[in-house]
């Protein structure tokens, strides 16, 4: 569904990535891990055309979409939950789901498909009126993932959906991210908490200074030694 | 009218600006009255004192009279001053040649009435049309190639563009000063201040203005796009929304408000040249910045406290102390709070 | 030093060019070969000269965007009018009382509006500026609306030409020392410049108050010129004017301002020929030219400038033969641990007690509590978000804490200013590499040598010998702590384009340079192979012997944290879970369960 060809960015004169290599079946979860500043971020943001690509390729769904517009990525049906969340803080939860809907046109399935993201996160129903920098920061990556949802993807990038939350709310989400996976979405998982990104996950790659160092099923990777040792504090 | 209706009347305007104030969370969040709600607080604050001079036996005429005119003057800046808090939303760019868009919809405004001998209304939308037109090529030309540049570049063009513009004008429309002709005639005698219809009619076109743009902004598409771009613009484009089509929409929207003032300042003040944008576009800024910039009604509550307060000043002490009164409150505002009155408190990421 | 020979050449022909220019003006000037009027657009040139630098000062050096230059001119103009008009004192007295005046009203509007950044400040200053001429309108001995009529005419190229080079040099040496090198840092990114101990505060009135004052003495020699001033004249289109050149020129480049105020001013005499048009193709050119050469007119900021000293040096050298090896002068001490004057080296040297900080409702860090021994190598480590680096910022004093205490070396440190808790020995590495971008590896280093320069403007203005030697000083320490982090090869390249490793070296080596006896490292290793994590780990293991350091460190890669750090601290969701060695840390099962997770097998 999605495959990453010898992927390089620049930044300045910092050579981010240096040939990321990765393929996304339809259908699996697949997580990429790697320790900060290995270039995982910027493989979802290259992807998804918010960062330009120096060289290499990004096909999906048959397509290549290297160096798209943004905007035309997103009607394709790959959407990015951003690192940080990156909820409108000005607008209101509905209001945030709206611009999740913003590529499409059918105001009645619009309606449906934020009753369904209501049904997943309960909490949103509730606090549907308050304006989103008010949530907490669970309640706020919840936000972030229904609006990614309200475009309908086939694909879903999620970027570190576990940041600065407390255990309890990493496992809730997690669980969400694999029924969301269950009800037919492809999902490209970057975490920091690769112990928890293994455990859900279909297929993972390791990455290190902008290289793809290793892949393979996801339980294989978990019981990795070099893996253990490098991220699972084995 | 008694003082002692004067004291009721008083207390009664007080206790209205009282439940406007406690109601303001609603008012301003989900109504369609948000951004009528400051020129709304200004009039009332303004009824407040003239029924305390009354109360008091002072002499209020004066001072009502100099109020009302702020408004309408309030009025022009806060359209102006919207333009420039729109596009820093979403460019972040001081859009130095928007007092001079304003400037060319004043132009277009007196063309259409004179030339084309069109009424008011159809002679606003013409402005308001060329004005949309004249920031969205400006937009094109200038800022878009440069959109990845430094921001002192981009601001630099501005300059450049607002410098053309200026000695276009002059070149096109010569220095000589046109003057509008009279389409409101007549005033109105309330409490006994008498009120010119022209004013009347700048007040209530920019409280109209107010209206239709604030349901542009919270219940259409592409108004909540705009909203989208300016609060977080990586997190619009992965929404799916061209940026570049909103920064334009974004554009053509804000310099039709502008061009909309340069007609309503035709028709109360109708000597229009082309310079006549320099000090209103700077002071409309200021009156952004003093509301906080890049918020919309911030810009609505600026362009009145400026337009009052220079209106008073002119009154009671000098009009060459006019032009302190803004640059002096944008002084005081920015050091008690430097993001604005309604400005958010910003931390940056170390 | 070393340059491309190319740029030596190129800047030694600008350098030629500008002075045969200057032999030629001055001998057509004195034969009397031109006449009045073309001397007097070379007048006009001069004051653009000055009022071009000394803006480029506070814009372009310094990163402030001010736009109300005219308003300190029009300072100076006035000072220098009614002192001539009223006490007919000579131009010299009049262009020094002008430079004072201007330099306060510069401290006096600087104090308060150098705390805005970006736009806000541009805007303040814009709003200073127009205030400034509505009082000169308004008060009786400015003669108001009308102005000041009658100032002695003096309009003498050659006094305006001394003038200005004077006020070049001066700009020039400022920001040749290290003084200049605080300004600079400053602009590159002002919460890096604090942690390096610099008070940017103090730094940025500074350069305001100087730009001001230099504003001051060209308008001081503009008043004397016209011999008629009105509050007409300073306007906020004349801040313009000279914003114009500066960024035409392009920010930071002092010959890039000289040159463009040269041109723009000549322009207009060009444009005569097509008078009619010339106030629009004026505009026109000035958008072309940035949408072609958006870095301003001559390209990038400091190649010129620091060309030019580089080729100066070269010419010194010329004559002043074997005085460029730098030796390290032995009167001065080497870099090594911060006497220990009283200290009392059994008393733990960093102790937080109920540290908690709330941004805006939610407590990212609660009643944190944790004791660093001296000599100390301790670890920091929990999930991201977990509110670790916002410990280390109210550590060094970037956040203050909501409540609690910081205590170093036995005094509370908590609510004091980055730069006072660098003074007093704390130094940091950043999570999102903070480097000084567009300076050289070298220039990152020097830079943080400010706590130790202890030389003036005073001394940097006179070349005094105490400068030299300090510079020298600082010129091969600086070198060797390069050396230490293997990173001697790299001392000319740009840090921006440095890979991430060498990046995070360079931030320790900085680090190093302020001479701290606590150093915070935030993720140092991240972004890093594993060879040069197990690099760093020796590198870490080796600067706190030899720098006598205590270390405290932030970092995700477990392998780095549990062989190297005595201690550890677990942070998650603000809170301490667990304190104790790693072999502890390892074990917990609060820790497993909310940061290193089961073990898998």
């Amino acid at each position: 569904m999605l495959r990453v060809e010898d992927l390089h960015v620049h930044y300045g004169g910092i050579h981010a990535l240096k040939g990321i290599e990765l393929a996304v079946g339809e259908g699996q979860i697949v997580a990429l891990i790697g320790a900060n500043g290995a270039g995982k971020s910027t493989t979802l943001n290259t992807i998804s055309g918010l960062v330009r690509a120096s060289g290499g390729r990004v096909e999906f769904l048959g397509k290549d979409i290297t160096n798209a517009p943004s905007h035309e990525i997103v009607r394709m049906g790959l959407c990015q939950v951003p690192e940080g969340r990156k909820i409108f803080p000005e607008m209101t939860v509905i209001e945030n789901l709206l611009m999740g809907a913003y590529i499409r046109n059918d105001s009645e399935e619009i309606k449906a498909d934020r009753d369904l993201v209501f049904d997943l996160f309960p909490r949103l129903k509730e606090r549907q009126h308050q304006v989103a920098s008010t949530l907490s920061g669970g309640e706020q990556q919840m936000l972030a993932i229904g609006r990614g949802l309200m475009s309908r993807p086939k694909l879903l990038l999620l970027d570190e959906p576990s940041m600065g939350l407390a255990p309890l709310l990493v496992k809730e989400i997690f669980n969400i991210v694999k029924a969301i996976n269950q009800q037919g979405t492809t999902i490209l998982l970057v975490e920091q908490n690769a112990n928890m990104a293994l455990s859900i996950a279909d297929y993972g790659y390791v990455l290190e200074t902008g290289r793809t160092v290793l892949h393979g099923p996801a339980q294989e990777l978990a019981a990795n030694e070099e893996v253990k040792a490098a991220y699972l504090g084995g | 009218m008694s003082r002692v209706v004067a004291l009721v009347l008083l207390c009664l305007v007080v206790a209205l600006f009282a439940l406007l104030r406690k109601y303001r969370a609603v008012v301003v969040s989900n109504t369609a009255f948000k951004y009528s709600y400051y020129p709304a607080s200004a009039l009332l604050v303004i009824l407040a004192v003239n029924f305390l001079l009354v109360a008091l036996g002072a002499d209020r005429l004066f001072f009502v009279q100099q109020a009302v005119y702020g408004l309408s003057l309030g009025s022009v800046y806060a359209l102006i001053a919207l333009g420039y808090t729109m596009v820093y939303g979403v460019i972040k760019l001081i859009n130095f040649a928007h007092g001079d868009i304003y400037m060319v919809g004043a132009y277009a405004g007196y063309y259409a009435v004179t030339a084309l001998n069109l009424s008011f209304v159809p002679a606003l939308v013409v402005a308001m049309a060329v004005s949309a037109v004249t920031g969205v090529l400006v937009e094109r030309i200038a800022y878009k190639p440069l959109r990845d540049s430094p921001r002192i570049t981009l601001l630099i063009t501005a300059i450049g563009m607002s410098l053309l513009l200026e000695n276009l004008g002059q070149k096109v429309f010569t220095s000589t000063p046109r003057t509008y002709p009279s389409m409101f005639t007549g005033s109105y005698n309330v409490f006994g201040v008498s009120v010119d219809l022209s004013r009347i009619i700048v007040f209530v076109v920019t409280i109209l203005l107010m209206l239709a743009l604030q349901y542009f902004v919270t219940y259409t598409k592409p108004g909540r796009a705009m909203r989208a771009v300016s609060q977080d613009r990586d997190a619009a484009r992965l929404m799916g929304i061209d940026i570049d089509r909103v920064i334009a929409a974004t554009f053509a929207v804000g310099s039709a408000l502008a061009g909309a003032a340069g007609v309503l300042v035709g028709i109360v003040f109708p000597q229009i040249r082309p310079t006549m944008g320099v000090m209103p576009g700077l002071k409309a800024f200021v009156a952004a910045v003093i509301g906080g910039i890049g918020i919309i009604p911030g810009a609505m509550l600026g362009g009145m406290i400026i337009g009052v307060s220079e209106n008073l000043v002119t009154a009671y002490i000098s009009s060459s102390w006019r032009d302190a009164i803004a640059f002096g409150f944008l002084i005081l505002i920015l050091l008690a709070k430097p993001t604005g009155i309604l400005g958010k408190h910003t931390r940056e990421k170390v | 030093m070393r340059r491309h020979p190319n740029q030596l050449r190129g800047s030694a022909i600008w350098i030629a060019v500008g002075a045969v220019a200057l032999v030629v003006v001055n001998i057509l000037v004195a034969t009397g070969s031109l006449d009045s009027y073309y001397t007097s657009v070379l007048g006009v040139v001069g004051i653009n000269i000055i009022l071009t630098t000394s803006l480029n000062l506070i814009n372009g050096i310094t990163g402030q965007l001010s736009i109300g230059h005219a308003g300190f001119m029009a300072v100076g103009a006035y000072t220098a009018g009614i002192l001539s008009m009223h006490f007919q004192t000579p131009l010299v007295v009049n262009i020094l009382a002008a430079f004072a005046a201007a330099a306060i009203v510069g401290v006096l509007i600087g104090l308060p509006t150098l705390r805005l950044r970006g736009d806000y400040l541009a805007i303040a200053t814009l709003g200073f500026g127009e205030i400034i001429r509505v009082v000169i309108q308004n008060l009786k001995i400015t003669g108001g609306a009308f102005g000041l009529i009658g100032i002695e005419w003096i309009d003498n190229f050659f006094y305006i030409e001394i003038v200005a080079i004077v006020s070049v040099i001066i700009i020039w040496r400022i920001v040749n020392s290290a003084p200049g090198r605080a300004l600079v840092a400053i602009r590159e990114d002002e919460i890096a410049a604090e942690t390096m101990g610099i008070n940017t505060t103090a730094y940025k009135v500074m350069a305001f108050a100087i730009g001001s004052a230099f504003a001051g003495v060209a308008g001081a020699l503009f008043a004397h010129r016209m011999a008629f001033i009105s509050p007409s004249d300073f306007t906020f289109l004349k801040s313009i004017d000279v914003l114009v050149m500066v960024v035409l020129g392009g920010l930071g480049s002092l010959t890039g301002a000289i040159i463009s105020a040269v041109s723009l001013s000549l322009l207009p005499e060009f444009l005569r020929v097509i008078d009619e048009w010339r106030m629009v193709i004026y505009p026109l050119l000035l958008v072309v030219v940035m949408l072609f050469r958006p870095q301003g007119l001559l390209g990038t900021k400091e190649v010129h400038f620091g060309a030019i000293s580089a080729a100066l040096q070269r010419l010194k050298s010329l004559f002043v033969k074997g005085e460029e090896h730098l030796e390290p002068a032995s009167d001065l001490p080497a870099i090594a641990t911060r006497e220990a004057d009283g200290v009392n080296t059994d008393e733990p040297i960093l102790e937080v007690r109920g540290l908690s900080i709330y941004f805006g409702g939610l407590k990212a860090v609660s009643d944190l509590n944790m004791t660093l021994q001296r000599g100390a190598l301790h670890g920091l480590i929990g999930p991201n978000g977990a509110g670790k680096t916002t410990v280390f910022n109210m550590i060094t004093g970037l956040h203050p804490p909501s409540e609690g205490e910081i205590l170093f070396e036995g005094k509370r440190i908590d609510g004091k200013p980055p730069h006072a808790v660098t003074a007093a020995g704390i130094a940091r590495t950043f999570q999102n590499i903070r480097l000084f971008k567009d300076l050289t590896v070298l220039d990152n280093v020097k830079t943080a040598f400010h706590l130790s320069t202890g030389y003036g403007v005073g001394s940097a203005l006179a070349y005094t010998p105490s400068y030299v030697a300090k510079e020298r000083w600082i010129d091969s320490e600086a070198r060797r702590l390069l050396e230490i982090l293997n990173l001697q090869d790299r001392s000319m390249e740009l840090a921006r384009n440095l890979p991430y490793g060498e990046q995070r070296r360079l931030e320790i080596a900085r680090a190093l340079a302020t001479r701290p006896s606590l150093l915070l490292l935030d993720e140092p290793a991240a972004g890093m192979n594993p060879q040069e994590t197990a690099d760093l780990m020796d590198l870490i293991r080796r600067i706190r012997d030899e720098f006598d350091l205590t270390i405290l460190l932030i970092e995700h890669d477990m392998s780095l944290v549990m062989q190297l750090c005595e201690r550890i601290t677990v942070l998650d969701y603000g809170m301490t879970i667990f304190e104790g060695t790693p072999d502890e840390v390892k074990r917990n099962p609060r820790v497993i369960e909310a940061y290193l997770g089961e073990e898998a097998g």
